[in-house]
Formats: structure tokens, sequence, C-alpha cells
């Protein structure tokens, strides 16, 4: 069962999760919302552990040049409760933490559509010379931020309660095992999304390494993250010391060109 | 107003527009102007102080206008921005636009590389390896990093502020190579990322006769993690394709794990 006052919680900490990526970036990833959404309902573990899948998910996701992109940290809340409450496994809440995912772009839409209103108010204060009601229209947004995230959330967990029950208590079983496939390996998409983003062809061997170092060597995630600071401060000397020489070798040639 | 009369703004000065930024550089971005809204609301109270009248109006427009950078190295901009107006006053007004304009990319690609992307890649594997086992201690370490971060931040502002242009030039080549290494990092630490999290194997036995074949024993024999592998270069390769959206691979994927566990090609 979930209480109203977990209800109350988990919107609030919706409003703050996208308050918290514009501004102050404490716990603004799927991981650290799962975990608290954990906190919430009294099972930290099954939160860590949907917040974990839904984290690889986005690794290469991120929002620049204001693209939306999908909303996992709303997954996470909805998918760490629907997981407490059904008790059917985590990999399967996490099918079901997906589309909602999915869906929330479509919201992250409507409120930065929303926000261009307040540009339009703060444009005619300037024009006006009210510089205070002006600032106030730079700020004003947080509520069509906020509230695109806290009302699906609110609304999802008030009603979705007994509906989600039901649809659980129908679902046959080779779904809900396709389901946790599905859930083991969606953090591919993440990690492919992530590599395009990088210049991997250009450093595949760093993947290798990577790869080498924890398939074949067993070693924990965060002494590979020491190998590769390793590495990387190892390329920052390196290529410290050649800068110099490299702006030397940049010479004009014959034609007046100049070539590297 | 002479410029000459302008003092050098204190620290004090310099947080506020710290603080400001913090919070408004973001709450009202819009497809329209982006993060102008949050830019005018952080040097707003200086503008105030500097201009009135028509200047104001004008040096408010300008401050209005369409600006997107990062919102972590964003505040180096504001901080040449506010020692030019300083000492400039409204003369500078198309120094300042063009400033603007021309460091808003060159900041924006470094942050969102380092703390979009190569930063939560370090700390969310680690914190995600540790989750799926069901300790917190990932995600805590994340939160620490993040509230380092946090107080770093506020030095960017005061550095543009006295250090100034002569500061762009320099630090361009040592930029890229801050960026350059922490993508060796980044990518070392996804290498290792597949093999740990994707962790499906396949169930799959054939037998003829009396002797029965483990599929996944053989694929074990020719790499540890094949399967995984196998799956990351083809989601890698399909997103190479035009017309396919990260939306699209997700769906694809939801029902490949479906369809192959339906078969029994896959299981967990």
């Amino acid at each position: 069962m979930i209480t109203w006052w977990q209800i109350i919680l988990l919107s609030a900490l919706a409003f703050w999760m996208i308050i918290d990526q514009l501004t102050v970036y404490w716990v603004n990833n799927p991981l650290c919302i799962g975990m608290i959404s954990g906190l919430i309902m009294g099972d930290i573990k099954t939160g860590l552990i949907v917040g974990a899948t839904l984290q690889l998910m986005v690794l290469g996701v991120s929002t620049y040049g204001g693209a939306s992109m999908p909303d996992y940290m709303t997954g996470a809340i909805v998918g760490t409760v629907y997981a407490v409450l059904a008790g059917k496994g985590t990999q399967f809440a996490i099918g079901l933490a997906v589309p909602v995912g999915l869906l929330m772009v479509q919201l992250d839409v409507l409120a930065r559509l929303a926000n261009t209103f307040f540009q339009k108010r703060g444009e005619r204060f300037i024009n006006e010379n009210n510089p205070k009601s002006a600032g106030r229209n730079a700020w004003l947004g947080i509520f069509s931020w906020g509230f695109s995230r806290a009302i699906p959330v609110f609304l999802l967990l008030l009603v979705g309660n007994s509906i989600v029950k039901a649809i659980l208590n129908a679902i046959p079983v080779w779904l809900t095992n396709g389901l946790k496939v599905s859930g083991k390996i969606l953090p591919v998409v993440g990690i492919a999304i992530l590599l395009r983003y990088l210049p991997t062809k250009k450093y595949l061997s760093y993947l290798i390494i990577g790869f080498v170092a924890a398939a074949y060597l067993k070693i924990p995630m965060l002494g590979v993250a020491l190998l590769g600071l390793a590495l990387a401060l190892i390329n920052y000397q390196r290529q410290s010391e050649a800068q110099p020489k490299a702006a030397v070798s940049e010479y004009e040639n014959a034609e007046g060109e100049y070539e590297n | 107003m002479k410029t000459s009369e302008n003092k050098s703004l204190t620290k004090h000065d310099l947080f506020r527009a710290n603080w400001r930024w913090l919070w408004a550089s973001q709450l009202s971005w819009n497809y329209e102007k982006m993060m102008a809204p949050g830019y005018f609301y952080t040097v707003l109270p200086f503008l105030q102080r500097f201009y009135h009248d028509d200047e104001l109006v004008e040096m408010m427009r300008m401050h209005d206008q369409f600006f997107n950078t990062n919102a972590f190295t964003g505040p180096f901009i504001i901080g040449m921005d506010l020692a030019i107006e300083n000492h400039q006053g409204y003369a500078a007004k198309d120094t300042v636009a063009g400033l603007k304009t021309g460091l808003m990319g060159p900041l924006a690609s470094v942050g969102d590389t380092i703390f979009g992307v190569i930063i939560p890649t370090v700390f969310g594997s680690i914190g995600a390896y540790m989750g799926l086992k069901g300790s917190p201690i990932g995600a805590l370490m994340w939160i620490a990093v993040n509230l380092l971060i946090f107080f770093l931040r506020f030095s960017l502002l005061p550095l543009g502020y006295y250090q100034g242009e002569k500061l762009i030039d320099s630090a361009e080549g040592k930029l890229n190579l801050i960026t350059q290494s922490a993508i060796l990092l980044g990518l070392t630490v996804v290498g290792a990322l597949i093999p740990t999290v994707v962790t499906v194997n396949v169930p799959l036995v054939f037998q003829t006769g009396k002797v029965t074949l483990k599929l996944q024993s053989v694929l074990n024999e020719i790499m540890p993690s094949l399967v995984p592998v196998l799956l990351v270069a083809f989601v890698y390769w399909l997103l190479g394709k035009k017309k396919v959206t990260s939306t699209k691979v997700i769906l694809f994927v939801l029902v490949l794990g479906i369809v192959l566990s339906y078969f029994n090609i896959l299981g967990v």
C-alpha cells in the first residue's frame, strides 16, 4: 500500500528533481532519484536497482541546446513505487518505467513552450522600463518546470495504484519474463548512444582496455575508473609537453598557406 | 554615466551574480531565446547600478537576446562581461553583445562534455554498478562529487572578472586537452561497463543424440561477455542509420528483449 504522505513526498521529489537539474545539480539522475524514492517507500534496495538500471540507459543521453530527452528520473520514481507495490521483481518494474520516461518527453516540451510566455512578458516589461517585473518573469518558469513533473507523478501514483495491480495480475508469464530480459539489455542503448557521442573510433583502444580490465581481469568498476584516470593523466602530461612543439610544427609553406 | 567613476565590484557583488545565475540561469529557459531570461536576471542589479533611463532599457534589451551555454561554464562570460561594463559602461554595449555570442559556444562544448557527459558517465557507471547490487555507496559518492563541483563552480565567475580576455586565448589549448583526457577516462569506464551491467546469457541448448551442447559455454570460450558486446555493436550501428532516433531504438530493444526471451535465445 502507498499512503497519502508518500504520494505527497514523491510528488514533491518530482518537482524538486527537475529544478535541481536546472540549478544546483545535486541529485538530478535516475540513480539518486531511485534511491530517494526507495527511501520514501521504505525499500531503498529496490529503489537503487530500478534507478541503477535506468541510469545505465541515460548514460549517453544528456540535454544540450534544449533538446528534450527521455525523463527516467520520473521513470525512477514511478518504477520504484510499482516495484515495491507489486513485488514482482525490479526488472519488471523497469519495463513499466521506460514508457513513462518516454512519454514524459512530451511534457518536457510543453514546459519549455510554456516558458515562452514568460519570455514575452519579460520583453514587454523591459520595453516599459520595469526591471522589477521583467526580473520576476525570468524565474517564474520554475512553476511550469516543476509542475510538468509533479502533476504526472501525482496522478500516476494516485490512480495508478489499483490500476497497476490489475494490469500486473493480467500480464502473462512470458511477457513478465520478456520484460525482465528487456530490462537487462536496455542499458545497451545508453552505452551505444554514449559511444556515438564520444570519439569512440579514434580512441577505441581505451574502450578495449576498460573491457579487458573488467571482463578478463575482473577489476571492480572503481578500480577501472582509477585505471582510466591514470591513462587520462598520462595523456594530459604527454600532450602538454608536446604542445609547444606542435605549435612550432605548424608552418607556412611555399604557397603562403598554413599547414599542420 | 562617466566610466571612471565606477569602483571595482566587490567579492560580494561577484557572489551575488553567481548566486543569481545558479538559480535563474535555466528556470525560464524557453525555445525562443533559451537562457536569455537567466542571463538578464543575473546582470539586472548591475545594469540598474550602471545605467539609467533609456540606456538602461537599451542594455536590458541587449541582455535579453538569445543566449545559450553550459550552466557550469557560463559564469566565466558573466565575469568578463561585468568587468568590461563596469569599466566602459554603455560604450561597451556592442563589445559585450559580441563577447557573449562569441564565447557561449566554446564554453558550452567544454562544459557539456565534462559536466554533461564524462562526470555522469564515470560516476553513473560506478554508482549503477554498485546500485545494481543494492549498495547506495556509489550513489552517495556521486552526490558528494556533485557537492564538490557545486562549490567549485563559484570560482569561474571571479576568474572571468579578474582575468578577462587574456585568459581565454591561453586557456583554449589547455581546455581542449582537458576535454580530450576526460574522454579517455570516460571510454575506459564504458569499456568496463559493458561486461558488468549487461548480464544476459543464452539458455539455448542443442541436443543431438547423446551430445548436449550448451551454447553459452561455447560463447564463453570465444570471449567473455560476447553477447553484450555484440548487442552494443549492433545498437551502435543502428544509431548510425538515418532516421533512427534513440527513442525508436529504446522501443525496439524493449520488444527485442521480449521476443528473444520468448524463443529462449536470451535469459536473465
